[in-house]
């Protein structure tokens, strides 16, 4: 099995007025696990379906292994996905599901059935052939869907949020073991989800969307440290928003006036001088003291032990502050009046923009 | 009983109990059992009943007049015994003239005629070719009305099939047969065109083709074959096609391998209750036939009832019927490998 690239060139599709999925480039690298990220309803699994020929864009090319897609059905396309709710086949037995895409194919019994009977292997499933699906558990049921899939020899794997049904545990192990049979098969894999964990974990790069649009494509990383948007940098782990005023920008440093006091932060996309813009720190970038480039006096309002790190609450003129620490000797007592600090490369100051969070 | 009494209390729980019992009485088992011991039992009637009957009286009379010229009393005495002897046999005759003894046996069964064996086996074999041909137009159908994406077009389709349902039985077969008949609408059409001679009874005899059976029966029980075959799709996940379609399959090997079989349920009790209403159909034959294409069993079973007036046969006639029914069902739920728990859903 060979991996191929896909890539979406001006891609826009189209519900009768409705508009799913604004005009997008994307080019997904062969053989890289790719996934696309965002909230509900926006967009991905119209994306994953125009990859997989059961929608066709409304406008713009879809090219798999640089081969125009368009007028392709599923069935013609080197692209195999697992469903949201896997929808295998209840009546057939496990064999026989892995086993479909061969049968389709025209693949005598005997040896489909050895196939079936390699791939069962590859996802620890071998003695479970005979068994129906309703009889397994649901990460078995998860692994005979992705047997079944790889079973045509795909060249793309499309996987819209297959891991969703399943419990944390559950869910963590199957991250794990998808990434490792990525890995053994060596396809591109384009994995869809909302579930931001997932997506870092286990890709090689992320596509956040929101509301039909591409907001940035980058790998965990960097999408963690530098989100391109107040979407991304809210929707992709914890942020403190904090509302000011652009005062002046020197040397990529922005300086902000806000209800807060005066805060110095990264610019990022340059927002113009006097325009609104959204200051964000990660908790877990704010400590406790004076002697960072910020400063920020707050009154603690609760304190809420995760374990190994501690989440402070606190709130400065009325606006709520969490900063995440280290559990320790130094976090048990802690007086009511804080000073909050942080870096300048801590910060970064946005244009004005939507949020993830309403 | 125990689980209902819980959920019920214990009045509306023996309540219940009491109508659902009630129910099987009156609907199924009086009135089968009344049939089934009808078609059991005949009246022999001996034709040289009436014969002993008028000896006795001939005798009597004689022993009357004996009796009346006789003058020893010892010996009128035992005349008159004799006579009311007789009186007795044959009062006791006469009551078996009126009301004859019954015998029961398989005899019904066993005494249907050749030609009626061979309507009896026809019908079964048109029933089924009945069914066959309705479940080949009702599947598209009932796939087309159960995949219909978006409300408004289930909706239409519901309607286009149910809208000619409220409309009597009766006047369907009789549309049917209006354009049918001899000068119908067919063959005015095929006249108009010049294509048949009507003046000259020309026309074509569609009515004296079994087939114009079948028409008006397809026609009149579509749905029964469609209605079960829909609800069944209608619980069909459509990723599963999805799946199927992406994997590679070709939409004969979708239909064979994913719908179908999800569909067997529905199939099943579509042929079922279609093989029932057909084979037991009276109307559409009487009505498209008109004695010219043949009868139907189920006119047969009428006729026994209601003109040879033995309703011992009818009953029989009846009986064998439903054996075949019966055993067709069993059959159907063997071959689909369903239970009678898919059924009920
Ligand atoms: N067949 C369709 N007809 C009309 N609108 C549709 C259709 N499919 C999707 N949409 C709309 O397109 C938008 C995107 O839907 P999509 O299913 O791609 O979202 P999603 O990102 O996969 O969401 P989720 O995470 O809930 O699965 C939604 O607003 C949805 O209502
Ligand atoms: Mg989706």
């Amino acid at each position: 099995m060979r991996g191929k690239d896909v890539r979406l060139d001006q891609v826009s599709i189209r519900f009768g007025d409705a508009v799913a999925v604004q005009p997008l480039n994307l080019t997904i690298e062969a053989g890289e696990f790719f996934s696309i990220l965002g909230p509900s309803g926006c967009g991905k699994t119209t994306i994953l379906r125009t990859v997989s020929g059961f929608i066709e864009p409304t406008i713009g090319r879809v090219l798999i292994g640089g081969e125009d897609m368009a007028g392709k059905g599923p069935n013609e396309r080197p692209t195999a996905l697992i469903f949201q709710n896997l929808a295998l086949f209840p009546l057939m037995s496990v064999a026989e599901n892995v086993a479909f895409g061969l049968e389709a194919r025209g693949v005598a019994k005997a040896e489909r059935l050895k196939r079936a009977q390699e791939l069962l292997e590859l996802v620890a499933l071998g003695g479970y052939g005979d068994k129906k699906p309703s009889d397994l558990s649901g990460g078995q049921r998860q692994r005979v869907a992705i047997a079944r899939a790889l079973a045509v020899e795909p060249s793309v794997l499309l996987l819209d949020e297959p891991l969703s049904a399943l419990d944390l545990k559950l869910r963590q192990h199957m991250r794990a073991e998808l990434r490792a049979i990525q890995k053994r098969v060596g396809i591109t894999f384009i994995y869809i989800t909302h579930d931001q964990g997932e997506a870092l974990a286990m890709s090689d790069r992320v596509a956040v969307m929101s509301r039909g649009q591409l907001e940035q494509v980058a790998a965990p990383d960097t999408l963690y440290a530098e989100p391109a948007t107040p979407f991304v940098a809210t929707f992709v782990g914890e942020q403190n928003v904090i509302r000011g005023t652009l005062r002046r920008i020197s040397n990529g440093m922005a300086s902000v006036d806000t209800p807060l006091g005066p805060v110095e932060g990264r610019e990022v996309g340059t927002p113009a001088i006097g325009a609104p813009v959204l200051v964000m720190v990660r908790p877990e970038r704010m400590t406790l003291g004076d002697g960072r480039d910020n400063r920020i006096p707050a009154t603690l309002k609760a304190r809420h032990l995760e374990g190994p790190s501690v989440n402070l609450e606190c709130t400065a003129a009325g606006q709520t502050l969490t900063v995440t620490l280290a559990n320790g000797p130094a976090v048990r007592e802690l007086p009511d009046d804080l000073v909050l600090g942080f870096g300048r490369d801590d910060a970064r100051v946005y244009a004005e923009g939507a949020l993830a969070n309403g | 009983m125990a689980s209902l009494f819980r959920a019920y209390g214990r009045g509306l729980g023996a309540l219940l109990i009491l109508i659902a019992t009630l129910w099987i009485l009156a609907l199924i088992l009086v009135p089968l059992g009344a049939m089934i011991e009808q078609s059991l039992w005949w009246k022999d009637s001996k034709g040289d009943i009436t014969l002993q009957i008028d000896r006795l009286y001939n005798d009597m009379a004689t022993l009357q007049l004996d009796a009346s010229g006789e003058s020893d009393a010892a010996k009128k005495a035992g005349l008159e015994a004799q006579i009311a002897q007789k009186q007795a046999e044959a009062t006791a005759l006469e009551a078996q003239e009126t009301n004859p003894p019954k015998t029961y046996g398989l005899a019904n069964f066993t005494r249907m005629s050749g030609l009626h064996f061979y309507i009896f086996i026809r019908t079964i074999i048109y029933a089924l070719m009945v069914t066959a041909l309705a479940l080949v137009v009702c599947y598209p159908m009932a796939y087309a009305v159960a995949l219909a994406s978006g409300p408004r077009k289930a909706i239409v389709l519901t309607v286009a099939l149910i809208v000619p349902y409220a409309i009597n039985e009766l006047l369907r077969v009789y549309a049917w047969l209006m354009i049918l008949d001899y000068r119908g609408v067919i063959n005015g059409i095929l006249g108009w065109l010049g294509m048949v001679d009507l003046d000259n009874r020309g026309w074509i005899p569609f009515l004296e083709n079994p087939s114009a059976v079948f028409l008006a029966m397809i026609y009149t029980y579509v749905l029964f074959m469609v209605f079960p075959m829909v609800n069944t799709l209608e619980t069909l996940d459509r990723n599963q096609i999805e799946a199927a379609r992406d994997l590679g399959a070709s939409s004969f090997r979708i239909h064979r391998r994913v719908i179908i079989p999800h569909a067997k349920p529905g199939i099943a009790v579509g042929c079922i209750m279609t093989f029932m209403l057909s084979a037991g159909s009276y109307s559409v034959p009487a009505i498209m036939t008109r004695g010219q294409g043949g009868d139907w069993f189920s006119q047969l079973v009428y006729r026994q009832f209601f003109e040879s007036n033995n309703w011992n046969m009818g009953s029989a006639y009846a009986v064998s019927l439903l054996v075949v029914c019966t055993a067709f069902i069993l059959i159907m739920m063997r071959l689909f490998g369903v239970g009678l728990r898919d059924i009920a859903k």
